[in-house]
């Protein structure tokens, strides 16, 4: 007996040695055979509080990581929040929208390219009758006489004294061109005249704007035996050398019969917002210059036009 | 030896010193060189224990060490294994590097006292040993030499490097008064 606790004390150091080596190695194979099976594992909560705190511990060396990574993100989702500038603006001209029943219809209408203007169909590329579009940059409604600017010029091909519609109806006419844009009288201008039909009779009359309301415009010139009902549509009249003939001018709000007056004075409501008033297109008539001539040369100044 | 219940607290601290800061801080990748590198740095614990330390307790110290190591990675015991050898080659390393006139009572394993040549022999012994049994055991075995063997070179160089300069920094300058 003694002699063995001889042994053992002279040999302590190799025999717990390979008793912790055996045991460590056990470990090792089981842990390896049995994944998680082992009992000295990390999923006890004493390890796993140790392992939180080496989490938050490791943490501190990836913040500057962390941070880039999250203002990279705040950037993603700051883009995907605020649209970029150029989304807020608007194509220079109306497209054409692409869908099938739109095509389908321009197709039936021979034309496959034309606008419908105010009522009036008129083709889009035309040589003899340019049609041009355009965006308004800048316009005044509360003034005496209105002008409006658009971003269309000389190089697009505007001559003084082209017509402006909008998909609504009249709009003005073009004053002076420069390079690139233009300035238009707009219907709202105290000396603009501009010769109109009512579409339903065809009765002929002068449309003039009085300077207050920019909404509406006042139907001159039609005589007061003739009858009138509100909601008519009023329209450019042939007589036009600036307008197509048929462009839609507003609506018949209200008549009245002035005692000292030998014409109806009648209210109509424009067409046009021109308050909302964004894309236009400049047309022109017909060769007007010709027309001109040969009514200088008979004499005659024509009645029913605007002279801004 | 400062000797009885300061000397075993002292110890005690240390171990949970080089513990913690190896779990919660060098184990994390942010310190893994090249990913072939990494810093065992509770070495430091196991190898400057008291030269005198009775063989049992430096076994059991190894293998305490060893088995949280491996309960906190999951590793089995890998950590435990190679710690266990360690120790119980470390009293065979001090063996051989012994002084002509043998160990005084107060010498310690410490730079400044047996000078750096007896360091780092110490050192690269003890280190890259345990490193070779510690990352063929981690493998289960030789199946990539190349790798495993780079890992073990690195491996020992940074963690022989780090131990030394604790020992450089942390350790007292007492001469040795021979």
């Amino acid at each position: 007996m003694n002699n063995l606790l001889n042994f053992l004390f002279r040999y302590r150091g190799i025999l717990v040695f390979a008793v912790l080596e055996v045991l460590s190695l056990y470990l090792l194979v089981r842990n390896s055979s049995y994944q998680r099976a082992a009992f000295f594992n990390s999923s006890n909560a004493y390890v796993g509080q140790v392992l939180d705190w080496r989490n938050q511990v490791q943490d501190y060396f990836r913040l500057i990581d962390v941070n880039r990574e999250l203002m990279h993100e705040n950037a993603r989702l700051r883009q995907q929040l605020y649209p970029p500038d150029l989304s807020r603006r608007q194509a220079d001209s109306l497209p054409v929208s692409k869908d099938s029943v739109t095509q389908a219809r321009l197709a039936l209408l021979g034309r496959p390219d034309s606008l419908l203007l105010g009522l009036r169909q008129l083709a889009a590329h035309d040589p003899d009758y340019p049609l041009i579009p355009a965006r308004v940059v800048s316009s005044t409604q509360r003034r005496v006489d209105n002008y409006l600017t658009l971003n269309v010029g000389t190089a697009n091909g505007v001559k003084p004294g082209m017509g402006v519609v909008s998909a609504e109806g009249v709009v003005g006419r073009v004053k002076v061109a420069s390079e690139h844009y233009t300035t238009i009288t707009s219907v709202l201008h105290s000396k603009s005249t501009i010769s109109a039909r009512i579409q339903r009779d065809g009765t002929i009359g002068t449309i003039r704007w009085l300077g207050d309301d920019p909404t509406h415009v006042l139907l001159d010139n039609v005589p007061r035996q003739n009858k009138l009902v509100r909601g008519d549509t009023v329209v450019t009249s042939g007589y036009n050398a600036v307008f197509p003939e048929g462009v839609r001018i507003g609506t018949i709000e209200s008549f009245v019969k002035e005692p000292d007056k030998n014409f109806w004075t009648v209210q109509v409501r424009l067409a046009v917002d021109f308050s909302r008033l964004t894309y236009v297109y400049l047309v022109t008539s017909r060769p007007k210059a010709e027309r001109d001539t040969v009514e200088v040369r008979a004499g005659i100044k024509p009645e029913a036009e605007e002279r801004p | 030896m400062r000797g009885g219940v300061l000397e075993i607290l002292w110890q005690a601290g240390r171990g949970i010193l080089y513990l913690a800061l190896y779990v919660l801080l060098i184990s994390g990748t942010d310190f893994v060189l090249f990913n072939l590198g990494w810093c065992l740095i509770y070495l430091g614990f196991l190898l400057f224990l008291p030269i005198n330390t009775p063989i049992v307790v430096q076994l059991l110290l190894g293998f305490l060490t060893g088995i949280t190591l491996d309960t906190v990675f999951d590793t089995g015991g890998v950590h435990a294994a190679a710690a266990v050898l360690l120790m119980y080659l470390r009293p065979w390393v001090l063996r051989l590097l012994t002084p002509r006139d043998g160990y005084d009572s107060q010498d310690s394993v410490n730079i400044h006292q047996m000078g750096w040549q007896w360091m780092v022999v110490y050192l690269a012994m003890l280190v890259s040993i345990h490193h070779v049994a510690f990352f063929l055991l981690e493998l289960g075995s030789i199946r990539v030499p190349g790798i495993t063997l780079a890992k073990i070179v690195v491996s020992t160089l940074y963690t022989g490097l780090t131990l030394l300069i604790i020992q450089l920094v942390f350790f007292p300058t007492r001469r040795r008064s021979r």
